[in-house]
C-alpha cells in the first residue's frame, strides 16, 4: 500500500527509482527466509492435459481460455487458421486422414474430456471475421469478442451454444469515443453484481469500456490513465521514449479484481495499467520493458485466495509467465521458455485459473495448444527465472 | 523415475491380405500389445529443455548413433517464424526468447544435449535446408541437401505467394566427423547434371562394409550410390529398378502406379541387406537389393495427397504417407516404421509382408501427436524416435 503512491502519475525516472526500492525489498524478505528466499505460489505442467480431441479434431490458434464456475475450461480458437495440411481430412477430395478443424469453442471438463464444442456463423448474428477472448460467467453465459477486419461486437450465448445477444455490430472502423459500437474486442470480463461488461477494446480502439450487461448501454469508458482515448497513431513503442499517455493496440484484457480494480494489459507497451471501476488510474507497471514487437503483458488472472494476492500474467513476446504481486506490481518470479514442448510457450496468448487455482494457458501464431499447469500451492522458488516447470515426480 | 503417459497408440492385427490401406482406428485407446505389433508410450518429458534458449526449427531428420545418442538436423532460423526467434531480430524484439538451436544436435539417451555443430564453413556448401541425417559405423555424421520448396503461383494470399528461393538449388551431400569436422562433399548446389550429379538429395544411408553410400537423389527420381570414402560415383537406379526418367505428374491414387519415382525421401538398408526406399507423394515403399534389383513394394495409406503451403518462412510441402522408415531392433528387424506426415502418425508394418499391423499417434500439437512427422529412427533398446517438419518442430521419443 505504501508504495501504491509512489506509482500514481509517477514519470520514468521515479518508476525506475520505485522498482529499484521494491527490488531490494523482495531481496531482504528473500534473505530473511533462506536460500532464494522467494516464496510464491508454484506451478508444474500437467504435460498430459488435455486428452486427444475426438473425431480427428485440431485446434488453430487459440486465441482466449477461461475456467467457469464448475471449473470446466473453455477454450477459444480460429479453425480458419488451420492451413490445408493440418485440416487435411476437411478438404475436398481429402488429402490425409487426419485432421479436421474443430469447433471454435470447446468446452472441457477437469479430467480434459470435452464436454461440448461449438461456434460459427449462425442466424440472428454476426460470426466475429476473427474470433477472440471467451468469458463464461457464472448465469451459465459464454461471451466473446472479435477482432478481425471490421468487427466491432460482443456475442453473448448460453453455455450449450445458443445465441443469446449480440453488442454492437460488423463493419466498423476505428473509433475510440464511439457509443453504439467496439473496434476488434479482445477479451470480455463479466461484473455479474453490478451487471456490467468489461470489454478490452481493443485491436482497432484504444480504450476499456463498460456496458450494461442486459442492455449493452455503454455507461463509462476510459483510455490510458484515465485520459479521454485518442485514436491518433502513436507509431512503434520506444523502450527509452516517455510513456505513452494512450493505450497503444491491442488493449489486450480489462479483468476486475474482487475489490474493485480493473487490470488492463497495454500490450506493446509491456504494461499493466490499474484503474477503479469508474476508470480513474490508480497505478501501472512495465514487464520486460525491452519486449519490442508484439509486446509482453497479454493476459492477465488473479490468484484464487480472498485476497487475490497474487497476479499471473501471461507474457506472449518472451515465453512466459509471470507471478506479479498484486498490490506492488512487482513480479516475483517466472517461468516458462520457448518451445513446442509441455511446460514451454509459442506465444502464450491467454490465460485463466481454475478454483484449484490451476492455470490454463493458450497459444495463438504456430503454438495452437492449450496447456494446463497444476498448483502446487505456495513454497519456496529456487530462481526468478524457473524455465521449464516439469513435474517434480519425475527427476531424472 | 520417468512419468510415462499412455497415448496414441492404437494396434490392430489387420492383416488385410492384398490391401495395405490402413483405416483409421479409433482416436487413442492404447491396447496393450494386443495383435502382433509392439505397443509404445510416448516419453512427453523427453528431451530436456534445450539449453541457452534455443528452439528447434523444422526437423528433417533424426538418427540413432551406436552408443543410443540421437542426433537431430533441423533447418535452423531459416524455418523459425518472427515470433518464436525474437532473439535472433534486429534489434532483438525480446532479451530473453529465443534463437535457433544450432543445426546438428547430439542428445545422450537422457535426452541432454551432448553436442552440437553445423552451419557454413570453409571447403563444404552448408545446404539451404537440410534433409536426412545418417550415423555410419565409424561414427561419421552424413546431411543431405535437400533443398527450398518452390512456391506453387497459385500460393498467393494475403502479401502474396512467397519468392521463390534464391540461389543455387541443393545438390550435395556432406559427411562431418561426429565432432562436426567437415570430411567429403559429393555434389555441388546447382550443378546437378552427369551421373555424380544431384538435385536436392533427401536421405542417405551408409553400408559401412562396402565403403557405399546411398542417396536419395530426390530431383533425378533415382537411388545413387558413391564411394563413402572417395565420393566416386558408382551405380543408379530408378523405380522398379529401371533407368530414371521423367516425372510422372501428380499422384492419383486411381491411376495405375507410376513407373518412376515422384520424391524419394527415404532410403535405409535393413541388415539382411535389402534397401528401402520411400517414394513419399506415390504412396509406396519400394525394397531393393543393394545392386539396385527390384524386390518388391507397398503402399502404405493409398488416398493420401497433399498439399504445398505459403508460410512465413517459405513453402512447406506436404504431400504422401511415405516420408521416412526405421527397422525395429530384433534380430530379425520384423517391423516397419514409416512416419506417415500427411497422415500424422506412425505407420508399424510387418516388415516381409509390408502389411499394416499397428499405428503410433495422431494429429496435433500435444506429446504423443503429430504434425508433418518425417524422419524417424529406432534404438538398441526399441525406443522410437520423431521428427517433425514444418511447424511441429519437435523430436519424441516413444518407449516400448
Amino acid at each position: 500500500m505504501k508504495r501504491r503512491n509512489v506509482f500514481i502519475g509517477a514519470g520514468f525516472i521515479a518508476l525506475l527509482a520505485a522498482l529499484g526500492v521494491s527490488q531490494s525489498v523482495l531481496e531482504k524478505k528473500a534473505l530473511a527466509q533462506g536460500g532464494s528466499g522467494i516464496s510464491a505460489p508454484r506451478f508444474e505442467v500437467d504435460p498430459m492435459w488435455p486428452k486427444p480431441l475426438p473425431n480427428g479434431w485440431y485446434i488453430g490458434q487459440t486465441i482466449g481460455v477461461w475456467a467457469d464456475n464448475q471449473d470446466h475450461i473453455w477454450i477459444i480458437h480460429r479453425n480458419d487458421s488451420l492451413d490445408p495440411v493440418e485440416a487435411a481430412a476437411d478438404q475436398n477430395p481429402p488429402t490425409g486422414e487426419c485432421c479436421k478443424k474443430a469447433p471454435p469453442i470447446i468446452e472441457f471438463d477437469q479430467a480434459g474430456n470435452v464436454v461440448h464444442a461449438w461456434g460459427g456463423p449462425g442466424q440472428g448474428y454476426d460470426w466475429p471475421d476473427s474470433n477472440h477472448g471467451i468469458y463464461a460467467d457464472t448465469k451459465g453465459f459464454v461471451w466473446i469478442g472479435g477482432n478481425g477486419g471490421t468487427d466491432g461486437l460482443v456475442l453473448k450465448f448460453t453455455r450449450d451454444g445458443k445465441f443469446v445477444k449480440q453488442f454492437g455490430k460488423k463493419g466498423v472502423k476505428a473509433d475510440s469515443n464511439a457509443t453504439d459500437h467496439f473496434f476488434q474486442v479482445a477479451k470480455v470480463f463479466v461484473d455479474e453484481k453490478a451487471n456490467e461488461v468489461y470489454v478490452a477494446d481493443g485491436y482497432g480502439n484504444k480504450r476499456v469500456v463498460v456496458m450494461d450487461a442486459d442492455t449493452g448501454q455503454f455507461k463509462r469508458f476510459w483510455g490510458a490513465y484515465g485520459n479521454k482515448p485518442d485514436d491518433k497513431d502513436l507509431g512503434r513503442y520506444n523502450p527509452t521514449a516517455p510513456l505513452a499517455q494512450q493505450f497503444r493496440n491491442p488493449v489486450h484484457c480489462a479483468d476486475l479484481s474482487s475489490d474493485g480494480f480493473v487490470y488492463v494489459c497495454d500490450r506493446v507497451n509491456d504494461r499493466m495499467q490499474v484503474f477503479t471501476k469508474d476508470g480513474k488510474f490508480v497505478k501501472e507497471q512495465q514487464y520486460q520493458k525491452d519486449s519490442l514487437g508484439d509486446g509482453s503483458v497479454w493476459d492477465v488472472a488473479f490468484s484464487k485466495d480472498p485476497q487475490q494476492k497474487y497476479l499471473f500474467m501471461s507474457d506472449g513476446r518472451n515465453s512466459k509467465i509471470r507471478i506479479i504481486d498484486r498490490q506492488s506490481l512487482q513480479e516475483i518470479y517466472n517461468f516458462g521458455e520457448g518451445g513446442h514442448y509441455p511446460g514451454q510457450f509459442y506465444s502464450i496468448h491467454s490465460i485463466a485459473i481454475d478454483s484449484k487455482g490451476n492455470l490454463y494457458t493458450t497459444e495463438t501464431y504456430q503454438g495452437r495448444r492449450v496447456q494446463k499447469f497444476v498448483s502446487k500451492g505456495i513454497g519456496s522458488v529456487p530462481r526468478k527465472e524457473m524455465g521449464v516447470v516439469w513435474p517434480t515426480s519425475t527427476s531424472r | 523415475m520417468k512419468r510415462i503417459s499412455s497415448v496414441s497408440v492404437t494396434v490392430s492385427a489387420l492383416a488385410v491380405a492384398g490391401a495395405f490401406t490402413l483405416t483409421a482406428i479409433g482416436p487413442t485407446v492404447f491396447a496393450q500389445g494386443r495383435g502382433a505389433a509392439p505397443a509404445y508410450k510416448v516419453d512427453p518429458l523427453w528431451p530436456q529443455p534445450l539449453p541457452n534458449h534455443w528452439v528447434f526449427g523444422s526437423i528433417t531428420g533424426v538418427a540413432v548413433d551406436a552408443q543410443d545418442h540421437l542426433w537431430v538436423v533441423h533447418r535452423g532460423g531459416d524455418s523459425l517464424e518472427a515470433n518464436e526467434k525474437g532473439m535472433m531480430l534486429t534489434p532483438p524484439t525480446s532479451s530473453v526468447c529465443c534463437t535457433a538451436a544450432p543445426f546438428v544436435l547430439e542428445f545422450d539417451a537422457a535426452g541432454k544435449v551432448v553436442s552440437s555443430f553445423g552451419g557454413p564453413g570453409q571447403g563444404y556448401n552448408w545446404p539451404q535446408s537440410p534433409g536426412s541425417i545418417a550415423i555410419d559405423a565409424k561414427g561419421n555424421v552424413w546431411i543431405t541437401a535437400a533443398g527450398l520448396v518452390t512456391p506453387p503461383p497459385a500460393a498467393g494470399g494475403r502479401g502474396g505467394a512467397p519468392a521463390a528461393p534464391a540461389g543455387p538449388a541443393d545438390g550435395q551431400v556432406l559427411k562431418f566427423s561426429k565432432t562436426g569436422q567437415f570430411q567429403l562433399q559429393i555434389g555441388k548446389p546447382g550443378q546437378s547434371t552427369g551421373d555424380d550429379g544431384l538435385d536436392k538429395p533427401a536421405a542417405v544411408a551408409v553400408d559401412s562394409a562396402a565403403n557405399e553410400v546411398f542417396i536419395a537423389d530426390t530431383g533425378h527420381r533415382r537411388i545413387a550410390v558413391f564411394d563413402s570414402e572417395s565420393g566416386k560415383f558408382k551405380r543408379a537406379w530408378g523405380a522398379y529398378g529401371e533407368k530414371p526418367g521423367a516425372d510422372p505428374g501428380a499422384y492419383d491414387p486411381n491411376a495405375p502406379a507410376a513407373r518412376q519415382f515422384r520424391d524419394v525421401t527415404c532410403i535405409d538398408i535393413a541388415k539382411d541387406g535389402m534397401v528401402y526406399v520411400c517414394d513419399r507423394t506415390s504412396n509406396r515403399i519400394q525394397v531393393f537389393q543393394k545392386d539396385g534389383k527390384f524386390v518388391k513394394e507397398g503402399i502404405v495409406s493409398k488416398n493420401t495427397l497433399g498439399a504445398v503451403v505459403p508460410g512465413q518462412f517459405g513453402a512447406v510441402s506436404s504431400f504422401g504417407s511415405a516420408w521416412d522408415v526405421a527397422f525395429s531392433n530384433d534380430a530379425q528387424q520384423q517391423y516397419l516404421f514409416v512416419a506417415d506426415g500427411q497422415d500424422k502418425k506412425v505407420v508399424i508394418l510387418n516388415r516381409s509382408t509390408l502389411a499394416p499391423v499397428g499405428t503410433i499417434g495422431q494429429g496435433g500439437r500435444q506429446p504423443g501427436r503429430f504434425l508433418a512427422v518425417g524422419s524417424i529412427a529406432v534404438d538398441s533398446k526399441g525406443n522410437v524416435y520423431t521428427g517433425e517438419q514444418h511447424h511441429g518442430k519437435r523430436v519424441q521419443k516413444f518407449i516400448r
